[in-house]
């Protein structure tokens, strides 16, 4: 099978971006990436794009409307989009374009626009019409309800749940405040997570991403290639993508079949036993603080219901054993299309040693996740300094 | 690239039809996988992979593919969603084979135009809020302009138009998956009223309600399942400038791309000696001219010519849309898996009173974007 390696990545700075058009902020993503690899558009054979369901920015078919904004005249373009695991989807299928051996080097983009739309009004359509849509709004409630059947399943008591979240919460915007191209940049305390307002009980607002505008592109290459391209190639040796049922009630949202399936897949791939010896930063998709601490489950980071422990420990934090989101992650940056790419790229800073005051020490392998739809998909990326 | 890849075999439903309204996306979807596995024998435990079409706004909801993940079979699959055009999603399967990292991928594609609002409405999504949605542009408005310049460029005489609206229509008399079957007169489509000058309402494809389903596999596999596997010879896929106004919209330029890409792929020097029918994507009468320049079946402004000629009726060197093409089956996104699936069974000879004989090379052709914006082609082979 073909090897392919991430050759150069291209990161707008997020937030909101009204000095830019939709085209524009995801040209200043290509530009990124080509400078970073080096690269022309010329050297680039074919373009995967994708954002979140379309109405978000009120365009259909938004990759004909970035066609030129991306260099993609009379080239091949293909658009993928499966919600909020969309950055971890074109990913794949750029994997696919270049392990198929039809082509050697393709760039992935991936962007949104959130503050020109409606994002809640637009995440209330992905509820099923007859059952759900009525008594769903948005995101935040379903995460609250997954919030509480973690508490009920493992016997916590919701102060114990919280103060974990907290210390994420306080952890990832720390940690924003390293990275140039985070959209929430504010130091703050557990008191102020635990003060802060309550958006869907029990989540408070220091619990939640924001919404974000911005744009991420990954060029990835065939071996021959990524070889002439870059000294500092980081080869994809594991992925794995998986699916649940739509309606939420037929689901486990604590022990997600689809997170965990899409995990081993990657870890199989990867030849990884052992997840918290064997990988050395994990850049965890995390929206919601809660949910983070059942994604750390379902990866294999910890037993089941012991995150909270290891949270408190400091288990996860940059000195710890197994850093997550150095980046800041998805709690403080969020341009939805871009999210799950932007895992990817930011995991690849860490393999190439680039990833700034953000870097952690000596990182041969790194895991970058995606989760999106009706919190049934999940996108899971390996990536390695060694083939 | 290693080895070849495979259709195994397609199912479609029988589109537009009457008791379709009472299905919900889900129900569609699921009839045609259903309806796959069992004439290909396999079980849904047997597939890895299932790449879904369909498009958000046409569906009414967010990730349009999750409403119909459990009904494509797709629990616990590696299951994405390509937009907009379905026969996008059949080459993104067919890398997936290619690489190795499968042996056997189930397409399906689905679109209910009854439950949305006109073509022309969502279309005019696609354009963007400054300065293309203000002034009405749109699929159908588009096309008219295309048509337009046809008309004045290459002096087209509107009995030539209709009579391609004509072909198609009653060539979907031959076929009982078909929308619209109907027998007309060149006067009757020229008589019904114009809906973007020149193009009347019969020369302009009008929704439909369907689903498709398509299993592909490695060689190895395919020698297993069936007796008649057609091949996937080559793809090719390309987009033209975003503006209207950036184009020659004649030029048809990521049409040139993505067949001079395919043919390559595939071989294929001299297309209308080499290629015995073609299913391509026609929103309007003039495309399908277009189309025939685009794809090297005859030179620029010399479409109408294959028509006047027969050349490619039903009965003639190359049949275009024996199927009735898109004017008369078009569930939307759905609507480019048609084509390659209708392309198959004219290669498995399974096309019944539609089939065109000893049919050995087809092409299948996809288009969407305003004017035809993007392009897909994919030759097939026996």
């Amino acid at each position: 099978m073909r090897k392919v390696a991430i050759v150069g990545v291209g990161q707008t700075r997020c937030g909101r971006r009204d000095d830019v058009s939709f085209p524009e902020l995801v040209h200043e993503a290509v530009k990124e990436a080509l400078e970073d690899a080096r690269l022309d558009i010329k050297d680039i054979e074919a373009f995967i794009t994708g954002s979140m369901p379309a109405p978000m920015s009120g365009i259909n078919a938004p990759h004909l409307y970035w066609a030129d904004a991306v260099g993609a005249y009379r080239k091949p373009i293909i658009r993928v989009a499966t919600c909020g695991t969309t950055g971890g989807s074109i990913a794949h299928t750029g994997y696919y374009h270049v392990a198929s051996g039809l082509f050697d080097v393709v760039m992935v983009v991936g962007a949104e626009k959130m503050y020109e739309g409606d994002p809640q009004g637009v995440m209330t359509t992905i509820w099923d019409y007859r059952y759900e849509r009525p008594f769903l709004a948005g995101a935040p409630g379903v995460f609250a309800m997954q919030a509480m059947e973690y508490i009920h399943r493992y016997n916590f008591t919701l102060e114990e749940v919280a103060e974990a979240a907290a210390l994420l919460s306080v952890k990832h915007h720390l940690a924003a405040l390293d990275n140039p191209y985070a959209h929430i940049k504010q130091e703050i305390t557990v008191e102020d997570v635990l003060r802060s307002r309550i958006v869907a009980y029990p989540i408070r607002l220091l619990d939640i991403c924001p919404i974000s505008d911005g744009a991420c592109a990954v060029i990835l290459a065939s071996e021959d290639k990524a070889r002439k391209i870059t000294d500092t190639p980081v080869w994809i040796k594991g992925l794995g993508y998986c699916g649940d049922e739509q309606l939420l009630a037929d689901k486990d949202l604590v022990w997600w079949l689809s997170a965990v399936k899409a995990a081993q897949k990657a870890y199989k791939m990867a030849g990884i036993e052992n997840p918290v010896k064997q990988i050395d930063v994990a850049e965890v998709y995390n929206p919601f603080t809660y949910q983070e601490l059942t994604f750390y489950e379902c990866f294999g980071f910890c037993s089941r219901g012991e995150a909270v422990k290891l949270v408190k420990e400091g288990f996860f934090n940059k000195d710890g054993q197994l850093p997550t989101d150095p980046s800041g992650g998805v709690l403080c940056t969020n341009p939805i299309g871009a999210t799950g790419l932007q895992r990817i790229a930011e995991a690849a800073l860490q393999v190439m040693g680039r990833a700034g005051k953000r870097q952690i020490p000596a990182v041969e392998t790194a895991f970058a996740h995606a989760m999106g739809g009706s919190y049934s998909l999940n996108s899971v990326f390996i990536l390695s300094r060694s083939k | 690239m290693s080895g070849r890849v495979a259709i195994v075999d397609v199912a479609q439903t029988k589109h537009g039809a009457p008791y379709i309204r009472n299905l919900t996306v889900s129900d569609l979807v699921y009839i045609v996988v259903k309806e796959l596995l069992e004439k290909t024998g396999i079980s849904i435990e047997d597939l890895e992979t299932i790449i879904t079409s369909s498009s958000d706004f046409w569906q009414g909801s967010g990730c349009s593919n999750v409403f119909y993940f459990d009904a494509a079979g797709a629990y616990l699959k590696d299951s994405p969603k390509v937009e907009e055009d379905s026969a996008l999603g059949f080459v993104y399967a067919f890398m997936r084979i290619l690489s190795g990292h499968f042996d056997k991928a189930l397409i399906v594609a689905v679109t209910k135009c009854s439950e949305a609002p006109s073509i022309s409405d969502i279309t005019s999504l696609n354009s963007d809020p400054f300065y293309q949605r203000p002034v009405g542009i749109e699929e159908v408005t588009a096309a008219g302009l295309q048509a337009q310049q046809y008309v004045s460029r290459y002096k087209l005489s509107d009995e030539i138009r209709a009579e391609i609206a004509v072909k198609n229509y009653r060539n979907a008399i031959n076929n009982p998956y078909a929308h619209r079957r109907m027998n007309l007169t060149i006067d009757e489509v020229l008589g019904s009223e114009i809906l973007a000058y020149p193009l009347r309402r019969l020369e302009v494809a009008d929704g439909s309600d369907g689903a498709v389903a398509v299993l592909i596999s490695s060689e190895e596999a395919a020698r297993k399942l069936t007796d008649t596997p057609v091949w996937i010879r080559g793809v090719g896929w390309s987009v033209d400038h975003y503006f209207l106004g950036d184009r020659d919209l004649l030029e048809v330029v990521s049409l040139r791309e993505a067949s001079e890409r395919a043919y390559k792929m595939s071989g294929i020097r001299y297309p209308r000696k080499q290629i015995d029918l073609a299913e391509v994507c026609e929103t309007s009468t003039v495309q399908e001219l277009l189309w025939y320049e685009g794809l090297g079946f005859c030179n620029r402004g010399e479409g109408w010519k294959l028509i006047a000629d027969g050349v490619t009726g039903m009965y003639g060197e190359l049949p275009v849309n024996p199927s009735g093409g898109v004017l008369a089956t078009n569930p939307y996104v759905a609507r480019g898996l048609i084509r390659v699936a209708e392309a198959t069974l004219q290669l498995k000879g399974e096309a019944g009173r539609r089939q065109v004989p000893d049919a050995e090379t087809a092409i299948a052709h996809s288009t969407h974007g305003a004017a035809g914006s993007h392009h897909t082609v994919i030759v097939l082979g026996r």
